[in-house]
Formats: C-alpha cells, sequence, structure tokens
C-alpha cells in the first residue's frame, strides 16, 4: 500500500531556552500510509509537527520534501509543496458558511468579487469526492463537532495535497464519528496521500495507522509496523519501562454509606436513580454520552436542580442543597473539562488549591501568602505535583497535573466524597496510571468516589461496583468480579432487553 | 442564505418597533403620519452610515469609540477648508470638492492611525479608540474655535437637503440627499461585505482570528482596513451632516458612537465571533430613531429623554435575548 516517501526528516534537533524539545529525530511518511505519531505530553510531537508544516524552523537536520531538500520552509511553502495540517483547534470561522470556510484565504473571483456559484460548484464537488454529506451553504455555528472537523478536512485538501498531519483529531469525536474519520483516512489513503496522526489513544493504532513512530522527551524511540507491535510494547516505548498492569486497585470491604439518591428525576434526562455510594469504595458509573450520567452528577452536586426524588448525605436528607451547601458537607466534583470548569487557568497552583478553602484556612478573611504556600506544600508532595513551584500557573501544566491539583482542591476543602467526571480524559498513560494510584489512596484512607467514565477498561479495572446508566435511568448494577466489557456494553446499548424482547416474542408465538 | 439569515433575526427588532409605534400612537395622534415617517427615515439617514462602519468594527471583534469624534472633525476640516478656498476667491463647486476631499482624508487618516494602532501596535480596540476620541474631539474643538462654523455653499448644501429645495415636482420633499447617500453607502458596504474577499476576512478575523492567520488571511493588514473604512464611513456621515445643517459644529458628533454601536447590537450584531450582519444594524438605527422621534412628539422634556433613551435601548435588548431564546428553543 505505502509508496514513495513524500517527506523525510533526519537528524531534526530543536532547542527552546532551557528544554531541549527535540534531540535528533528521525521521522518519514510514505505516500498512501497512516503514520501515527505516539508520546506523551511533552515528547515533541507537536514540536515535529510544527516543523514538518513550516512553522517552526529546526536548528539542526533537515526536511526533504519528495526527495528534495526544502529551504526557507514556511507554512505557506508547506501548503504549496502540498504539506497541510489540521490543528486540535478549529480553525473555521462559526458564523461563515461551509463553502466559505472551505475557500478563506483562496476565493474564487470574477471581475474582483467573490464567485459564490463556483465556491459552492466546488466546494460541493469536493465534499462529494471525499464522501462527505455536508450542506455548503450550513453555517459552521450549526454543524456538529464531527461535520466541523470533516471541514477541516475538506479545507486542508482543497488545494493539491500529499501530506495531511492531524493533531488528536478524535478527542472531540463520538465513536460513531470517530468512525467516520477513519473511513475519510482511508480513503485519502487510497488516493495515495499520506497522514501524520498524532493520538492518546492506543486503541485506535489497529484502527487506521500503518506504522507508528514513538516519541520520549524529544528523543526518537523507534518506528514500528501497526501489524507487528503490541500495546504494552508500544506503552513501554512511551514511557520507557514496562507497564504491566495500570489499575492498581487494593479493594477492601466499604464502610458506612455516605451517599445515596432514591428515584432522583430530572424532565427526561434523570428517570428515577436510585443509587449508594459507601466510603471505602470506588463506584464506576457508566453509560453513553447522553444516557444522564452528568446529568446526575450536577444534580447531586446542586449545580442543576432535580423535580422529584431525595438525596441523603451521611444519613441526612439534603433536599435541593446548592452546590455551597454540597460543598460544605464533604462533597466534591472533578469535572471533565477541567481547563474551563475545574481550574483557573490563569491563576498558580496554590492559589487554586485554597480557592474552595479560603474562609476555612483564612479565618480572619486576611490572605497570608506564607500560609498559604505551606498548605499547599502538603498536597503539592502528597499527590506528587510535579512542578518547580506552587506559584507557578495551571496553565503550564500537563493534563495529569492539572488534574491532581483540582483534586487537592478538594483535598485541602477535607472532601469525603468524590465525583470525578472522566478522570483521564486527555491524560497520556504514564500520568494516568498516577491518577488511578492517587483515586486508590483515597479510598483507602476512607473516601467514597462516583466515577463517570466512557472507558471501559477504566471503569472495569477501577471500579468496586459498576452502575450502568441508559437513557436516564440506572439499568444494571454490575459488582467488580462479574464485570466484562461485554457486559456493560450489552447493558449501556440495551442490548440485553432487546433479547429479551425477541425472546418473549418468540414464546408468544410458539 | 442572507435573506434566511435575515428573516430569522428581523423579527426582534422589529417587533420592538411596531410596539413602539403603538405606544406612541397612543400619546400622540401626530406621531403615525406620512410626514413624520418620513421624518424619522430622514433623521436617521446619517446614523446609518455611521452604524454601518460600526457594524464592520463588531463584526471583526472590535470597537470605535472614536467614531463620533472623527464625525465631528471631518465636518470641522472639510468645513475650515471650504470657506478658506471660498474666502480666496475658488468657485463653490471647486471649494465643494476640495473640502469633501479633505473631510474624508481626514476619516481616513483617524481610522488608519486607530487601526495602525490596534492592528500593528496590538493596543486593545477600546483603548485604542477611546484614546482617538479624545484626539479628534479635541482638534475639532480647537480647529472650530470651540463653537459652529458656518458654510454658505448652495452647491454643498444640496447634499444635506430634500430634494424639493432644487427640483420643482411633486413629491420631492419626501425625499433627500442623506437618505440616499446613506442607501447608497448602504449598498456598498453590503457589496463589501458579502461579495468581496475583505468583507469575508472581516469576519474570518472577529470569528476566528487564528483560523483566518492560518488560511492565510493578512490578518493585521485586514484588521487595520476595518479601522480605515470605519474612519471613511465616519468622515461621509460627518460631511453629509455639515451640509445638513449648513455648519460644522465643534461638538456636534459626541454620543454619536454609543448610538452607532448601540444600532449595531439591536439589529443582532454581536460582539464576539463574528456573528450578525449590516442588514439588522437598519433596524437598530430605527428602533433608536423611533424611540427618539416618538419622545419629541409625545413631548417628554429633554432631560428626561436621555434616560428613557437607555431604558428603551436596554429593554429592547432584553427583548431581544429572551426573543433569541425562545427561537432556539422552538427550533
Amino acid at each position: 500500500m505505502a509508496g514513495q516517501s513524500i517527506i523525510e526528516a533526519r537528524g531534526i534537533t530543536k532547542i527552546f531556552p532551557g528544554v531541549r524539545a527535540l534531540d535528533k529525530v528521525d521521522f518519514e511518511l510514505k505516500a498512501g500510509e497512516t503514520h501515527i505519531l505516539l508520546g506523551e505530553n511533552g515528547a515533541g510531537k507537536s514540536t515535529l509537527m510544527k516543523i514538518l508544516s513550516g512553522a517552526y524552523a529546526p536548528d539542526e537536520g533537515e526536511v526533504y520534501i519528495d526527495g528534495q531538500k526544502v529551504r526557507n520552509f514556511d507554512p505557506r511553502v508547506a501548503r504549496r509543496m502540498g504539506v497541510n495540517i489540521i490543528y486540535q483547534e478549529f480553525n473555521l470561522i462559526p458564523y461563515m458558511d461551509v463553502a466559505q470556510n472551505i475557500f478563506l484565504g483562496r476565493f474564487p473571483r470574477r471581475h474582483g468579487l467573490i464567485d459564490h456559484r463556483r465556491t459552492h460548484a466546488e466546494a460541493a464537488a469536493l465534499l462529494e469526492r471525499l464522501n462527505m454529506k455536508i450542506e455548503t451553504h450550513a453555517l459552521i455555528a450549526d454543524l456538529t463537532t464531527a461535520e466541523q472537523q470533516m471541514v477541516e478536512v475538506a479545507k486542508a485538501l482543497c488545494i493539491e495535497s500529499k501530506a495531511l498531519i492531524m493533531d488528536e483529531p478524535t478527542s472531540a469525536l463520538s465513536e460513531r464519528e470517530t468512525e467516520q474519520l477513519f473511513a475519510t483516512i482511508h480513503q485519502l489513503n487510497r488516493q495515495g496521500i499520506g497522514i501524520i496522526y498524532i493520538s492518546h489513544r492506543l486503541q485506535e493504532l489497529s484502527q487506521v495507522g500503518d506504522r507508528v513512530t514513538v516519541l520520549r522527551d524529544g528523543k526518537f524511540v523507534g518506528t514500528r509496523a501497526v501489524a507487528g507491535v503490541t500495546v504494552d510494547e508500544l506503552v513501554g516505548m512511551m514511557v520507557g519501562r514496562a507497564v504491566g498492569e495500570v489499575f492498581h486497585r487494593n479493594y477492601q470491604s466499604p464502610g458506612a454509606e455516605c451517599l445515596r439518591t432514591e428515584n432522583l428525576c430530572k424532565g427526561r434526562r434523570l428517570r428515577g436513580v436510585s443509587l449508594t455510594l459507601k466510603s471505602g469504595e470506588i463506584v464506576g458509573l457508566a453509560g453513553l454520552v447522553g444516557s444522564g450520567r452528568t446529568d446526575l452528577a450536577r444534580a447531586i452536586f446542586g449545580v442543576d436542580k432535580y423535580e422529584s426524588g431525595k438525596i441523603y448525605l451521611f444519613g441526612k436528607e439534603a433536599a435541593n442543597f446548592s452546590v455551597a451547601d454540597m460543598v460544605a458537607r464533604g462533597v466534591s466534583l472533578i469535572p471533565e473539562d477541567r481547563k474551563n470548569q475545574g481550574l483557573a487557568l490563569i491563576l498558580s497552583i496554590a492559589e487554586n488549591v485554597v480557592i474552595s478553602s479560603l474562609n476555612r484556612l483564612f479565618p480572619a478573611k486576611f490572605i497570608s501568602r506564607k500560609r498559604q504556600a505551606e498548605a499547599v506544600m502538603q498536597y503539592v508532595e502528597k499527590l506528587r505535583i510535579a512542578t518547580p513551584s506552587v506559584a507557578r500557573l495551571a496553565q503550564y501544566l500537563s493534563g495529569g497535573n492539572q488534574q491532581k491539583v483540582v483534586v487537592a482542591k478538594w483535598l485541602c476543602t477535607k472532601a469525603k466524597i468524590f465525583i470525578f467526571d472522566e478522570p483521564t480524559r486527555g491524560i497520556d498513560v504514564g500520568a494516568k496510571a498516577e491518577i488511578y494510584a492517587l483515586m486508590d489512596s483515597l479510598v483507602k484512607e476512607g473516601a467514597a468516589i462516583l466515577m463517570i467514565s466512557s472507558e471501559l477498561p477504566e471503569v472495569i479495572g477501577m471500579s468496586d461496583r459498576i452502575y450502568v446508566m441508559r437513557e436516564g435511568a440506572i439499568v444494571a448494577e454490575i459488582p467488580h468480579a462479574e464485570a466484562t466489557q461485554e457486559r456493560v456494553i450489552e447493558y449501556a446499548m440495551g442490548a440485553e432487553e432487546a433479547k429479551r424482547h425477541q425472546q418473549a416474542e418468540m414464546a408468544r408465538d410458539n | 442564505m442572507i435573506g434566511q439569515t435575515f428573516l430569522r433575526r428581523m423579527p426582534s427588532a422589529a417587533w420592538v418597533i411596531v410596539l413602539m409605534m403603538l405606544v406612541f400612537r397612543a400619546a400622540s395622534a401626530r406621531y403615525l403620519t406620512i410626514g413624520n415617517i418620513v421624518n424619522i427615515i430622514q433623521q436617521n439617514s446619517i446614523l446609518l452610515i455611521l452604524a454601518t462602519g460600526a457594524t464592520l468594527v463588531l463584526l471583526s471583534e472590535g470597537i470605535d469609540l472614536s467614531a463620533g469624534a472623527v464625525l465631528t472633525l471631518s465636518g470641522v476640516t472639510c468645513a475650515r477648508v471650504m470657506n478658506g478656498l471660498m474666502s480666496s476667491g475658488s468657485s463653490n463647486g471647486h471649494a465643494m470638492v476640495a473640502g469633501v476631499a479633505v473631510g474624508l482624508l481626514t476619516g481616513a487618516l483617524m481610522g488608519a492611525i486607530t487601526g495602525g494602532l490596534i492592528a500593528i501596535g496590538k493596543l486593545p480596540p477600546f483603548i485604542a479608540s477611546l484614546g482617538m476620541m479624545g484626539v479628534g474631539g479635541s482638534l475639532s474643538l480647537v480647529l472650530a474655535d470651540s463653537t459652529a462654523i458656518y458654510v454658505n455653499n448652495p452647491v454643498f448644501s444640496f447634499f444635506g437637503q430634500t430634494l424639493d429645495k432644487s427640483i420643482h415636482l411633486p413629491l420631492m420633499q419626501y425625499l433627500s440627499m442623506p437618505t440616499f447617500i446613506a442607501a447608497s453607502v448602504f449598498l456598498a458596504i453590503w457589496i463589501v461585505l458579502y461579495q468581496t474577499a475583505f468583507g469575508r476576512y472581516i469576519v474570518s478575523i472577529g470569528g476566528n482570528e487564528q483560523g483566518a492567520r492560518l488560511s492565510g488571511v493578512n490578518v493585521q493588514f485586514w484588521k487595520w482596513m476595518v479601522y480605515v473604512t470605519a474612519g471613511i464611513l465616519s468622515a461621509i456621515s460627518g460631511v453629509t451632516l455639515a451640509a445638513r445643517l449648513e455648519a460644522a459644529d465643534s461638538i456636534v458628533g459626541v454620543g454619536w458612537e454609543f448610538d452607532a454601536i448601540a444600532a449595531a447590537i439591536l439589529g443582532g450584531t454581536s460582539f464576539a465571533k463574528g456573528k450578525g450582519g449590516i442588514a439588522g444594524t437598519v433596524l437598530g438605527v430605527l428602533v433608536i430613531g423611533v424611540a427618539r422621534n416618538g419622545l419629541n412628539v409625545a413631548g417628554v422634556p429633554s432631560l428626561w429623554q436621555p434616560a428613557l433613551m437607555g431604558t428603551i435601548v436596554i429593554l429592547a435588548i432584553v427583548f431581544e435575548i429572551v426573543h433569541s431564546r425562545w427561537r432556539e428553543a422552538v427550533r
């Protein structure tokens, strides 16, 4: 399948003040292949991509395109040579239509004005060729994330393209949308276009990749054919040590009940949810996106009001408490979108950690920087937050360390109940293991964790018990010993019910 | 597409206009006469020119607080040059052409400075244009010696009048040059915004500046051009106003920038993401025009008028928000 070399990088070194971001890295992309670039955050993937797409100039080493060494490389030159990049943040214009977005910066013109008819005709032809069913007159703001992603792809391909670089393209996509994107990638491969694909998700490798290159700490670790490599081997290459078991759990018999909901209802989102959570246990909340898991977490935490039902905290009823009431009673929420909802990115680690405990730490209402730093240091050490100083701004931390800061914030409020919404979303494999170890040590110390997760291995590997939600209701409770991925999926997708229906109908017919 | 967006947005501001007309009609029988409606349109033509410029700036995720000051200054430079040439023996026509040209150049220059501070100097638009508002206001006072410069030039005055003064045919009192100028400017800006790359670049810069840059749009240059264009539009407003008043007053434009921005917002243009368009701005201008005219006709004391105007604008925007949420929910 793979043909000639399109891009070749030899001995690339890039130095930023104080950091050797890339150190003699080799990389090659062949026509018609998908080459996955793997590595933890800070491994140098983004820097390498920026060099290959002309955004950065390397300090050492050479880039060859179609076998020719490039000079004075910049994004415009790269694009002219057929190398395009799709960044993680979308670069579309929300209140402009699809066709105009695709041709932004190179509109077809007639008499000096934009030729709208040709813009739309060419955009439609391009989308058609890529098998994308998107209306060219639709506003970007009205499209789903997956459709926006497709417009990005179409936009990158609207000029003669040989190579396409995609930075974590599936991070915002649902499973079905991901499959759609993979189909597009395969089609592009068949047309001879080479794709560099950057991802955190190991399970995607075999679905989409031909070869995989691993970077670690700016160094080239190796390139392998996807067909001949195991996940364990890759994880070992990424973290520099073999990771046997990512999930560390010391199961113990749970203590007293600390949270119970009875028949919680809210419109179509929650239909009579009853669950219990005891100290010393991790309870997984599985289900598809939109099954009501986040609605449940928000209702429990007091963010959204519920219509009927009851919530009991440590045996006492908590009737439509506010978030402040819940926090005061030891409940905490570690949200999925930690950058927007979990942290204040422009504040320091210390300020983030104490923000919910100011009254407790400083009863006199005046903040003492010294006492603040002391209070925070103990959590930094306990949670092993990797930072030179507690004064570092949260935005400069890796995803794993940001998550630890959110947890530290709640530890500082003396929280006893932790609701984790997708605890390891967007966190590297190495850091994931640390978050799991942290969760285990929390429950060992008597806390209770309710964990919403879409990653089945995580749910199965970490939970004492698993509740499965579907269409706003809990449809199953599975103990740790009986949990398999297949069972959880069957409940989450309603397969059990479908089977029962089928059997009942067959029985009736007989 | 444009028509669809227009229809989807039109109701909110249009509802407010209809509602106000009913209220004012109840307060005064003189209100809903043809004469008064034409009056509203004629009085607000100049505001429409200014508001069109404000809309372009808002679409690029900027703001131009200097619009009123530039309006004043352009009128003053125009009048001074015209009077100077006429007193040294130039014909009315020549003086008019030179005066108008200098007025428009003044606006372009002020816009170029504001835009340069923002696009090249990376100053926040609010701060840069606030500074230029002070500069423009002060220069106007100095050049006009803190009073009004009267212009006695029939060729120039023609551009501020209703047509019955020069064309003796029936119904000509209903047509005025400022309305004609505003309509032409509006049409031209419509074409710029929807049919030229410049217009699309404005929306792309407001919608996603980084995305525009990575699509090969020269963001710095086009951002600068937005303010130059807005400056020219302010100048057209100022020169037309001077023609209508037959004088360039040194403080005539104070506060106009806020009416212009309010009109754009009332018409559905947003402060962020390049959302909106100039079609709604016409309605936004009418909301302001109908309200101000209604308060006058209803005999509301002038000291109370600003308070009521402010209240009406706030209520209209609250209505717009509620209405658009309702529309989202229905959809």
